[in-house]
C-alpha cells in the first residue's frame, strides 16, 4: 500500500519513446536495439546478489521494457532464476539471502527499499512458475485466491474474474462445465494455463515466467507460446527459458548469462542472427550449455 | 562347431558359483529373513488378539450367572426398594445444598451474622428434618431385606463352592472325598418365601412414607429471593414427581418373578452400558465398563483440549515461520518431552501440579471458573494436563511431518500471489496438510487413551461417571480409567475369576478403541496422500 502510487500508472516518469521499425533490415542496424526502445518499467543496476556467503548474480545492469517479453536465457545455475526472484522478491523467502549492491527500480521505485511493501509489490508482479503448482483447490478457488486476499467478496466480480482470467489464459473452453472440480484434475498443460489465469487475475503488471514450459510437451507448450503473446498486449513479461527457438518465438528483447553475469542483451533477433559476444554465439548455436 | 558352442554360452551365464545355506541360495535367505520378522509381529499380534478373546469371552458366561443370582436370590427385588430410598436420598441432598445457598444468601448478601442466619433457618431445618425422617420405615425394611436375600445368595455360594471342590476332588480321581462333600440343595422357591412375604408390610410402609412426605410438603418454607425460592419450587416440583412414582414399584415388586429368565445378551449388555463397576461387594457386583469408559474419554478430552493446540501450534511454527537455528533448538526440545518416564510424569503431577491446581482454584478471584474452587487434587484435569504433555510430541512430530509434505511450490505460489504469512498457513498450507494432521491428531487420541501411569496416579481413580450437571466444572472431578483399573486390579484378583475375565474384557475394548483409532488415522492418511498427488 505504501508504495501504490509511485507504482501506479499516473506517475510514468520515463519518457515513452517511439518503437523502430521492425523490418528486415532491423537485423543489419543491431547497434539501434542498445537503444531504449520504448518505455522502461525495471530497471536493474549494478545488482550483486547473494545466497549466504555465495554469489549468485554478479553486477547485473538490465532494463525491461514495457509490455514487451524479455527472455534470459543462459546455462543452467547461471543465475537467471534468482534475477527473476528478486523481481517480485521471492528470494526474501530463502534464507540467508541478500543484495550485497545495486539497485531494483520499477516505475523509478526501489523494490527493496525499506518501506516497500512486499505483498503490494507481489500483487504487481505475478509469478508463474517452472513446475505448475495449482493449490488442491477447485479451479474456481485458484484463481479467485488472489483477489480474495484482496478482499474482493462479491461473487458477481468474482465471477467475472474467473471467466476474464480464463479466457485470457486460453483455458475457458476446456474447463467451463468444471469450474469447481479440483485443479489437480487437468493436464499439465492445462494446470500451467491455470496458473498463468491464476496469476492474471490479480492483475499484476508485470509477470514473471520461469521456464514455464519445461514440463510440457510439444502441443502444451505451443498453446503456452501462443498465450505468452496475447499477454504481451496487456503485460509486460519477463521469461526464464532454456529453449532456445521458445526465446526467439516469443521474446522481444533477450538476455544471455553466463555465471552469474549478464552477458549480452539486445534485441531478440541480434542476439540469435547476430550476436556481439562469442560466449552467446556458441550458446545460441548450441555448442555448449 | 555349433555344438561346442551351446556350452560356452551356458558356462559363460552360470559361471558363478552359488552360496547355499541349508539348500537356500542367498537370495532366499534374505526373503526369509525379512519375511520372517514380519511374520513374527503378525502372529504376535494374532495370539494377543487369540488370548483377549478367549479370557475375555468367559466373562459372559460368569456374567450371565452372576446376573442370574441377582435375580433368583431376590437381590433385585430388594433393589428396587433400595432404589426408591435412595432416589428420597438424593432429595435430601439437594435440600441441604439449598440450605448453603440460603445461608450464604444471608450470611454474604445480607451480612447477617452467622448466628442470626441459622436462626433464621430453624424453619427450614425442622421441614428439612421432617422431611428426611420420613423414608425410616422404608429405610429398615430395606435393611431387613437385605439380610435375608444376602443370607440366600451366600448360601448359594457356599453350594457352588461345595460343588467346586467336588468337582477338583474327582478330577483328581479322589472318589470316596468326593462324595463327602455335602452339597446342599437351593431351593429357591423356599428361600424366597419370606422375603416376598413382606409385600403388605413394604406396602403400608410406602403408604405411611407418602402420606408424611405429603403432610411435610405443605410445610415447606418460603426462601428470601426469587432465586432461591425457584430451586424450592424446582426441589417440590421432584418430589411430586417421585412420589408419582411409588404406584410404578409397587407394581415392580407385586409382579417380580424370580424364575423369569436372565436374557443371554443381558450379560453383554451389562458390560457394555453398565453404569457401574462395583467389585468385591457384600451385596452384589457389577461390572458396567461406562464409568471407566467416560473415565478415560473425559481425561483424554482434556488433554487433547490441551495438546492439539500445543502441538499443531508449534509444528506450524516450526515448520513455517521458525528460522534454522529455532528449528534446530525446539524440535529436540518437544521429541525429548516423550523420552520422560511416565511414571515420573505422574509423581510430578501428584506432587506438584495437582497441588499446584488446587491452590490457583482455592483463589477467590478465580472462582468464577467452571468447577473451582475444588479440593481433591488428583482430577481429571490433572491427569488431562500431564496427559497433554505426552501427546504433545506425538502430535507435534506427526503434524510437522504433514506440513513438511505440503510442496514448496504451494507456498511460493500463494506468496507470489500476494498473500502474507497468515494468509498462507491458514488457507494453503493448513488445508493441504488437514488430513495429516487430524491423523496426527487421533494417532495422539491413541497414545493418551493407553496411557496408564500417568491416569493411575493422577485421575483420583474413584470409580464413578463423573457429575455431568457440573457443565464444564466436570473436569475438577476425580475418575478411574480403563487402564488405571486394570494397572490397578490384575495384581489382587483371583485368576479365572469373573473379576479377572472383567479385566480382560476391559482389555478387549481398550484393544479395539486403540484399533479403531488408528485404522481411521492410517485411512486419512491415506486419502491425503492421494490428494496431494
Ligand atoms: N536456495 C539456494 N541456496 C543456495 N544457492 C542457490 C539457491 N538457489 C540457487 N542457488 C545457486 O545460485 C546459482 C544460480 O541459480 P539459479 O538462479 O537457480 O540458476 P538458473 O535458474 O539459471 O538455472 C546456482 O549456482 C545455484 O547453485
Ligand atoms: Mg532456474
Amino acid at each position: 500500500m505504501v508504495i501504490a502510487d509511485p507504482l501506479s500508472m499516473d506517475t510514468r516518469s520515463s519518457v515513452p519513446t517511439p518503437r523502430p521499425t521492425m523490418g528486415t533490415s532491423s537485423l543489419a542496424t543491431a547497434g539501434d536495439s542498445s537503444a531504449p526502445a520504448s518505455e522502461i518499467l525495471i530497471d536493474i543496476e549494478h545488482l550483486d546478489f547473494f545466497y549466504g556467503a555465495s554469489q549468485a548474480l554478479h553486477d547485473i545492469t538490465l532494463q525491461v521494457e514495457a509490455k514487451k517479453a524479455t527472455a534470459l536465457i543462459g546455462p543452467s545455475g547461471c543465475g537467471k532464476s534468482t534475477l527473476l526472484r528478486c523481481l517480485n522478491r521471492m528470494n526474501d523467502l530463502i534464507d540467508g539471502t541478500r543484495i550485497g549492491r545495486g539497485t531494483i527500480k520499477i516505475r523509478d521505485v526501489e523494490i527493496n527499499g525499506r518501506d516497500i511493501d512486499v505483498i503490494e509489490l507481489r500483487k504487481r508482479v505475478g509469478m508463474v512458475f517452472q513446475k505448475s503448482n495449482p493449490f488442491p483447490k477447485s479451479i474456481y478457488e485458484n484463481i479467485t485466491y488472489g483477489l480474495r486476499l484482496q478482499g474482493v467478496k462479491t461473487k458477481a466480480q468474482l465471477d467475472e474474474v474467473v471467466e476474464r482470467s480464463l479466457r485470457a489464459a486460453a483455458l475457458w473452453d476446456e474447463v467451463k462445465d468444471r469450474l469447481h472440480a479440483s485443479g489437480l484434475g487437468l493436464s499439465g498443460g492445462q494446470q500451467q494455463r491455470l496458473c498463468i489465469a491464476r496469476a492474471i487475475a490479480v492483475e499484476p503488471e508485470i509477470i514473471l515466467m520461469d521456464e514455464p514450459c519445461s514440463a510440457l510437451d510439444p502441443i502444451a507448450t505451443a498453446k503456452v507460446e501462443e498465450l505468452i503473446h496475447e499477454l504481451k498486449t496487456n503485460f509486460t513479461i519477463v521469461i526464464v527459458t532454456h529453449n532456445m527457438q521458445q526465446a526467439a518465438r516469443c521474446s522481444d528483447r533477450t538476455a544471455f548469462f553466463y555465471m552469474g553475469r549478464l552477458v549480452e542483451y539486445a534485441e531478440t533477433r541480434t542476439i540469435f542472427m547476430n550476436p556481439g559476444n562469442p560466449q552467446t554465439e556458441a550458446y545460441v548455436s548450441g555448442r555448449f550449455g | 562347431m555349433a555344438s561346442s558352442s551351446t556350452p560356452t554360452t551356458i558356462s559363460f551365464l552360470s559361471r558363478k558359483n552359488r552360496f547355499r545355506l541349508f539348500g537356500l541360495t542367498l537370495d532366499d535367505c534374505i526373503r526369509t529373513f525379512f519375511g520372517g520378522n514380519a511374520l513374527i509381529s503378525v502372529v504376535v499380534l494374532a495370539l494377543i488378539t487369540f488370548f483377549l478373546f478367549k479370557e475375555g469371552a468367559h466373562f459372559f458366561a460368569q456374567n450371565d450367572r452372576n446376573l442370574r443370582i441377582y435375580r433368583q436370590a431376590g437381590l433385585e427385588y430388594v433393589d428396587f426398594i433400595r432404589t426408591q430410598s435412595d432416589d428420597h436420598t438424593a432429595l435430601t441432598r439437594s435440600l441441604s445444598d439449598l440450605r448453603v445457598r440460603t445461608l450464604n444468601e444471608l450470611t454474604q448478601k445480607q451480612n447477617r451474622p452467622l448466628a442470626e442466619a441459622n436462626a433464621a433457618l430453624a424453619g427450614f431445618d425442622a421441614f428439612a428434618g421432617q422431611f428426611s425422617d420420613a423414608v425410616d420405615p422404608l429405610r429398615s425394611l430395606v435393611s431387613d431385606l437385605t439380610e435375608q436375600a444376602t443370607e440366600i445368595k451366600t448360601k448359594f455360594i457356599v453350594a457352588g463352592d461345595k460343588q467346586e471342590e467336588r468337582n477338583q476332588l474327582l478330577a483328581a480321581g479322589k472318589t470316596a472325598e468326593a462324595g463327602r462333600v455335602q452339597i446342599a440343595v437351593i431351593n429357591f422357591q423356599e428361600e424366597l418365601k419370606p422375603l416376598l412375604a413382606t409385600l403388605p408390610a413394604y406396602r403400608e410402609a410406602n403408604q405411611a412414607f407418602a402420606t408424611q412426605l405429603k403432610a411435610v410438603m405443605a410445610t415447606a418454607p418460603t426462601l428470601p429471593t426469587p432465586e432461591l425460592q425457584g430451586r424450592m419450587d424446582k426441589f417440590k416440583a421432584h418430589t411430586r414427581d417421585y412420589l408419582a412414582t411409588f404406584p410404578a414399584v409397587e407394581h415392580k415388586l407385586e409382579t417380580w418373578d424370580y424364575l423369569k429368565p436372565v436374557p443371554f445378551w443381558q450379560a453383554f449388555t451389562a458390560f457394555i452400558f453398565g453404569r457401574e463397576w462395583l467389585t468385591a461387594s457384600f451385596w452384589q457386583d457389577w461390572y458396567g465398563v461406562i464409568p471407566l469408559f467416560v473415565g478415560s474419554l473425559m481425561v483424554s478430552l482434556v488433554a487433547l483440549l490441551l495438546a492439539v493446540p500445543l502441538g499443531v501450534g508449534a509444528a506450524i511454527y516450526v515448520n513455517q515461520i521458525a528460522s534454522l537455528g529455532e528449528q534446530r533448538f525446539i524440535k529436540p526440545c518437544i521429541e525429548f518431552i516423550s523420552a520422560i518416564p511416565s511414571v515420573v510424569l505422574g509423581f510430578f503431577g501428584i506432587a506438584v501440579l495437582g497441588q499446584a491446581l488446587r491452590a490457583l482454584s482455592q483463589f477467590t478471584w478465580l472462582s468464577w471458573v467452571p468447577g473451582f474452587p475444588f479440593s481433591e487434587r488428583l482430577n481429571i484435569l490433572t491427569a488431562g494436563c500431564l496427559l497433554a504433555l505426552l501427546a504433545v510430541p506425538t502430535i507435534f512430530t506427526l503434524a510437522e511431518d504433514a506440513l513438511n509434505n505440503v510442496p514448496r511450490a504451494f507456498k511460493e505460489a500463494s506468496f507470489a500471489l500476494g498473500a502474507n504469512r497468515l494468509q498462507t498457513i491458514i488457507q494453503i498450507i493448513v488445508p493441504a496438510s488437514l488430513s495429516g494432521i487430524i491423523s496426527a491428531i487421533l494417532l495422539g487420541l491413541g497414545r493418551v487413551i493407553g496411557e496408564t501411569m500417568v491416569v493411575l496416579l493422577c485421575a483420583g481413580n474413584r470409580i464413578a461417571i463423573p457429575d455431568f450437571t457440573a457443565g464444564l466444572g466436570v473436569v475438577t472431578q476425580p475418575v478411574h480409567t480403563m487402564t488405571g483399573i486394570i494397572a490397578q486390579e490384575m495384581g489382587e484378583v483371583v485368576r479365572g475369576s469373573i473379576h479377572y475375565r472383567a479385566l480382560f474384557m476391559v482389555g478387549l475394548v481398550l484393544f479395539f478403541l486403540s484399533l479403531g483409532i488408528n485404522y481411521l488415522a492410517q485411512r486419512i492418511v491415506r486419502r491425503y496422500r492421494l490428494s496431494i498427488g
